[in-house]
């Protein structure tokens, strides 16, 4: 009788148990369906942003600047790469995925198309400036005047002598051009994996390469016989070198050439001196452009990705004297900055034809 | 025989000599021998002593910070646009994000909007690596602008202006790009949650896997294959946990990347060789005659470990878990694939925020171009290594004071 | 509702339950007892038989509707797996309140449950090992349908500028490995050649002549060494070694590079220190006391029995240490990732910049390519192949040690 009873009692117990702990399940139930249709629902409180590790500085900076300025989490930024960048912001538009991808270069047309693949078609281009490749060498040094041929002839693998393509024999500057000095060649630039060295393939050798009939098609290998040495990125042991060794060039951005300018000068390329006015216009030929793609299905659902965009956008941060030009980036014509604004601003779709075209 | 009957005195006494010469020899060598053991330590220890030096050399200076006295005019048109707030020749000497805080103002203290008041404002980086005597502005190579600079600075020092604080700062604020509003609080926050995961995982299931393999397991082909295999866990190189981490925790189970989350489960994993190999040895350590003691009394298997085995062997167990979160706390290359080497300036509030750690935070300035993080990266090195050798000596003391010899 | 608030809501339903059920199985045990029937068990381990059969069935329930979801079952909501879980655990909770009873072997029971949950936590470790086999060898594979295996462990040109893209061949050119793998093992060997005779010579200092005093603070003071994290050797290599082995080599009239693979090595050497004077100590310290008795009492010197005597008898102990100790210096990573170069570069000059297996990973995954290319699945083959070097070293030497113990057990 006891023990009946007690039965009695612990089994009241234990279902009312379920019932506290089931019901609230069976109300969240119905709130996560709700969140799936309802597309102002908050997935998280920060903005995620990942891409190219040259524009991550500024985006760091404006991610800063929209943590310390308004109430909005500050960004998390992550340096990835382009195109790591590029695809973790098209494996989907799931919470986990990020709301932005900076990139040292525009969206490759493969890239879209996975996005779209993925469901993602309304994203948004933004342009924020340039960053010129500029050829640097000591302070110490006359000036140095190049041409891309030439920078070809130092730099690539094989290159034409006599009409054929033979392996590149130079070791002085001064066998390629009477006119170089008389120095032997030794070139401190990225490593394969950098977005720079890409650029510099790209608008160096491949631009050279293709008008040159020994080659036939565009060429970009960069020789591995020692002359070329890969060094990391914005390494300040670089420019210790370009320091020490009076010989050796450095291969890297125009924002490091800038924090360094009391040790090293910049060559002019093609007769065009690396300075920002002849980035931005385009007439310095080794320069490259500077974006941020946003995943638009994520705002409203990600606080401050509009406030964040349009800051970043402003001219208070990429407009001439604005702070990231402090910190290297080459600014847009004025035309053009406010042309890209406003297509931020009005979360243009970004369409297949509009990289097709580029 | 014969021979030593024949020795004459002058024989016997050049093979004395020899004897002599050649004891000498081996006592030479010998002493030499000692001199290199002696010297192989004092070398190792003098690496040792030389790191710290250069570290406390090298990191010291950023426990102390520039403060400018500049007046502030609190106006309410200059909390927009906060460089009109102090007087023009102070913005290359005050800090730009101290400058960016000033709207702030507004919220936080509003009684002082639309007075003037004199302030102590943080110093620009450039100010505070010159008066650290970390950059030079008046050499050869510096433009007329920073020689220029170089003696507004000395002017202010000279007249009390600029003065030398304690850097609170450098302990409760995030990551910055502004060099001198850099902190380690963040990463600081995100060790500890990181850690607390990689214990709550790697604990339990480390020692219950070393109870298992000490207790349980038949000696039978299973057992030899989970020994075999976590003694090569034990040496497989962190890095390929961190693969590890990207492929199953993030891509496969979902877990958000650079969460604290994701850290916690890959070091966690990389910890459990550790804590099962020195729970192992400390449940080795327990006699027999306590296991058959309690088998006698009517312990089972399971009861006899709970609360005879476990309770004795703790201490070990526990030095030996503190010493595998310690080396998970400094470990870094696992973080760098998993996405932990982030720009990641507010400290997380849960488990699955975008976290980062402190030697990830210390790899991230050891890359920055600006000087005045050269100084933080060694000051966050100190604060690690104080941290982790703090760890290390509780458990060292731990396994002093509780540790029973049998 | 976010996932951790969902776990928490399980687990606090999980322990309420299971909490409901040690107490309703102990007094229903205790019931009994008191009416004078004798029981199998004691009370608290019917309780703990009710609690792990309410605990356990929802445990499995929430796990396989996990692992379901993670399946594509997209349905199955994180509050729907609560619920069964939920409802498993009433049901257990029912049935093993009702199993109670004087026959009931709960004790058994219990420790059955025990004993498959140790079996489980023990797999976790087997799992590690298959997941990190798992999540290199499916973009390896990937990678060798891109790059021809043999030029990739054979060539000598590793340049991925000159592969040819987008072609549909095997790639036999810029892949070529071993300029990675001759780094690697020329910045292992340098860091060798400091550990083993500073390692060696301290554990024998250690062992044979060192006071207790002296042991018992320099052995601490060595382990200091093993704790430092990699990172921060990284940052000393960079910041403090290389520029003085830049000056020195600039006084003897050499030229060393910034990313010198001596800088590296040095200080990968002084990390790994403690590792081989810990492990020889301990082999050094178990070669029975009677061989040194032995030769002493023949009139060896101190020196001449350690270095005729011990030595050779613990030498598979200290060979086993070598190897842990090359195994680590292979896979070490932050330091060669912030003091190494990024060069490939097939030389044994200690004073040029060489790259390593580890950096190319860590570039790999973490530069401006796109995924997908050969450049950055051959992250995870080097990664195969690291795991596989270092398997073998670590068996090798585990085998060594063994029969060490063996020898003198």
């Amino acid at each position: 009788m006891l023990n009946s009873s007690r039965w009695l009692v612990a089994a009241g117990v234990s279902v009312a148990l379920l019932a506290g702990c089931g019901e609230k399940p069976a109300g969240e139930t119905t709130a996560n369906n709700s969140a799936k249709s309802d597309s102002t629902k908050q997935i998280r409180k920060q903005i995620r942003i990942v891409g190219s590790s040259t524009v991550y500085p500024f985006s760091s900076y404006a991610a800063e600047e929209l943590g310390a300025t308004t109430d909005f989490s500050t960004p998390v930024v992550e340096s990835t790469g382009s195109g790591g960048g590029a695809k973790l912001f098209c494996e989907g538009t799931g919470k986990s995925t990020p709301d932005i991808t900076n990139a040292s270069r525009r969206m490759k047309s493969s890239e879209f198309a996975t996005c779209v693949k993925n469901g993602i078609t309304n994203i948004t281009e933004a342009k924020i400036g340039y960053d010129g490749i500029v050829i640097a060498q000591s302070r110490s040094n006359g000036p140095l005047n190049l041409t891309r041929q030439q920078l070809l002839m130092a730099t690539a693998e094989q290159v034409p002598v006599g009409g054929q393509l033979v392996p590149n024999p130079y070791t002085n500057w001064n066998q390629i051009d009477q006119s170089l000095p008389d120095r032997e060649i030794t070139i401190y630039g990225p490593p394969t994996s950098s977005g720079t060295r890409d650029a510099f393939e790209e608008l160096v050798l491949e631009s050279v390469s293709k008008k040159m009939p020994e080659y036939g098609k565009k060429y970009s290998t960069i020789r591995t016989d020692g002359k070329y040495i890969a060094s990391g990125e914005n390494d300040n042991l670089i420019v210790q070198k370009l320091d020490k060794n009076r010989n050796a060039v450095g291969i890297f951005g125009y924002s490091f050439l800038e924090e360094n300018k009391q040790k090293v000068q910049a060559a002019t390329i093609d007769g065009v001196t690396a300075v920002p006015a002849n980035i931005s216009s385009g007439s310095y030929p080794v320069s490259r452009s500077l974006w941020f793609y946003i995943k638009n299905d994520h705002i409203g659902k990600v606080p401050g990705i509009t406030e964040y965009t349009k800051l970043f956008m402003s001219d208070e941060m990429i407009g001439e004297g604005g702070v990231l030009t402090e910190i290297g980036l080459i600014p847009l014509p004025v035309a053009e900055r406010n042309e890209r604004r406003a297509t931020v601003a009005n979360s243009a779709k970004l369409t297949a034809e509009m990289l097709a075209k580029h | 025989m014969d021979m030593t009957a024949e020795m004459t005195p002058e024989r016997r006494a050049e093979l004395d000599a020899r004897v002599q010469r050649k004891l000498k020899k081996r006592y030479r060598a010998a002493k030499r021998f000692h001199f290199y053991c002696v010297g192989s330590l004092v070398l190792a220890i003098s690496f040792l002593a030389f790191f710290f030096t250069d570290m406390i050399s090298k990191g010291h200076s950023a426990f102390q910070q520039a403060h400018v006295q500049v007046d502030v005019d609190y106006a309410e048109k200059n909390l927009r646009f906060t460089k009109r707030a102090i007087a023009e020749d102070m913005h290359d000497i005050v800090s730009r994000g101290w400058l960016r805080d000033l709207r702030r103002v507004k919220k936080e203290n509003p009684e002082l909007v639309g007075t003037k008041a004199v302030a102590w404002a943080l110093a620009d980086d450039e100010v505070d690596q010159y008066l650290k005597g970390n950059k030079d502005l008046t050499g050869d190579d510096n433009t007329v602008e920073q020689k220029a600079l170089a003696a507004r600075i000395d002017a202010l020092k000279a007249d009390g202006k600029i003065k030398m604080k304690f850097n609170v700062g450098f302990f409760t604020n995030g990551d910055s790009k502004i060099p001198e509003m850099s902190g380690l609080w963040s990463a600081m926050v995100g060790s500890i949650l990181v850690m607390v995961l990689t214990l709550l995982f790697s604990f339990p299931i480390g020692v219950m896997t070393a109870i298992y393999l000490e207790e349980f397991a038949p000696d039978n082909r299973l057992t030899q294959l989970i020994e075999i295999n976590i003694n090569n866990l034990a040496a497989v190189p962190s890095i390929l946990f961190g693969l590890l981490g990207l492929a199953i925790f993030i891509n496969f189970f979902g877990v958000p990347r650079s969460s604290a989350l994701a850290g916690g489960l890959t070091l966690g994993l990389m910890t459990l060789p550790v804590i099962i190999i020195s729970t192992r040895a400390a449940l080795r350590a327990v006699p027999d005659t306590i296991r058959q003691a309690a088998y006698g009394m009517g312990c089972t298997e399971w009861r006899t470990v709970r609360d005879h085995v476990l309770p004795l062997s703790m201490p070990g167990i526990l030095t030996g878990t503190i010493i595998g979160i310690a080396q998970a706390m400094g470990e870094t290359a696992p973080l760098l694939i998993i996405g932990m080497m982030a720009y990641i300036p507010e400290a997380p509030e849960g488990f699955l925020q975008a976290a980062t750690v402190l030697p990830a935070q210390i790899f991230t300035w050891a890359g920055m171009p600006e000087r005045a993080y050269v100084e933080r990266t060694a000051a966050g090195i100190l604060v690690l290594m104080s941290v982790l050798i703090l760890m290390n000596a509780s458990a060292v003391l731990l396994r002093k004071k509780f540790e029973r010899r049998w | 509702m976010t996932t951790g608030q969902l776990l928490l809501l399980f687990a606090a339903c999980l322990l309420l339950l299971a909490g409901t059920a040690y107490v309703i199985g102990r007094r229903r045990a205790e019931g009994i007892k008191a009416g004078g029937t004798f029981m199998n068990s004691q009370p608290g381990q019917y309780g703990q038989f009710a609690a792990t059969w309410t605990a356990v069935p929802a445990i499995v329930a929430a796990f396989v509707g996990w692992v379901a979801t993670l399946f594509g079952a997209e349905i199955i909501s994180g509050k729907l797996i609560i619920a069964a879980a939920v409802a498993a655990a009433v049901v257990g909770l029912v049935w093993a309140v009702r199993q109670v009873d004087p026959e009931l072997r709960a004790r058994l029971g219990v420790e059955r449950v025990i004993t498959a949950a140790l079996i489980t936590a023990s797999m976790v470790s087997i799992l590690t090992t298959l997941g990190i086999l798992l999540s290199i060898i499916f973009e390896s594979i990937r990678f060798f349908g891109m790059v021809d295996f043999m030029h990739f462990v054979t060539g000598t040109e590793w340049n991925p500028d000159a592969a040819p893209e987008g072609s549909e061949e095997l790639i036999t050119k810029g892949f070529g490995s071993l300029p990675l793998f001759a780094g690697t093992f020329l910045i292992t060997g340098i860091a060798m050649t400091v550990a083993l005779p500073i390692g060696l010579l301290s554990a024998i200092y250690m062992s044979e002549y060192a006071s207790p005093s002296v042991r018992s603070v320099s052995k601490p003071l060595l382990e200091i060494l093993a704790g430092i994290p990699t990172v921060v050797y990284g940052f000393f290599a960079a910041i403090t070694i290389a520029p003085i082995i830049v000056a020195v080599a600039d006084k003897v009239g050499l030229q060393a590079s910034y990313q010198a693979a001596l800088a590296p090595g040095l200080v990968m050497g002084i990390m790994i220190i403690p590792f081989i004077s810990s492990l020889s100590d301990d082999v050094i310290n178990s070669v029975p006391e009677s061989m040194r008795d032995g030769s002493l009492a023949l009139g060896m010197t101190k020196s001449e029995t350690i270095r005729h005597i011990l030595i050779p008898a613990a030498l598979p102990g200290i060979i086993s240490a070598t190897l842990l100790g090359v195994s680590r210096a292979l896979g070490e990573t932050m330091i060669v990732v912030m003091a190494a170069g990024l060069r490939p570069n097939l030389t044994w000059n200690p004073l040029e910049a060489v790259t390593t297996v580890t950096v190319r990973i860590v570039d790999a995954l973490t530069g401006d390519q796109a995924f997908g290319t050969p450049e950055t699945l051959a992250a995870f083959s080097l990664g195969l192949v690291l795991f596989v070097v270092t398997l073998i070293l670590n068996i090798v030497s585990v085998s060594m040690v063994r029969r060490f113990k063996q020898q003198y057990a």
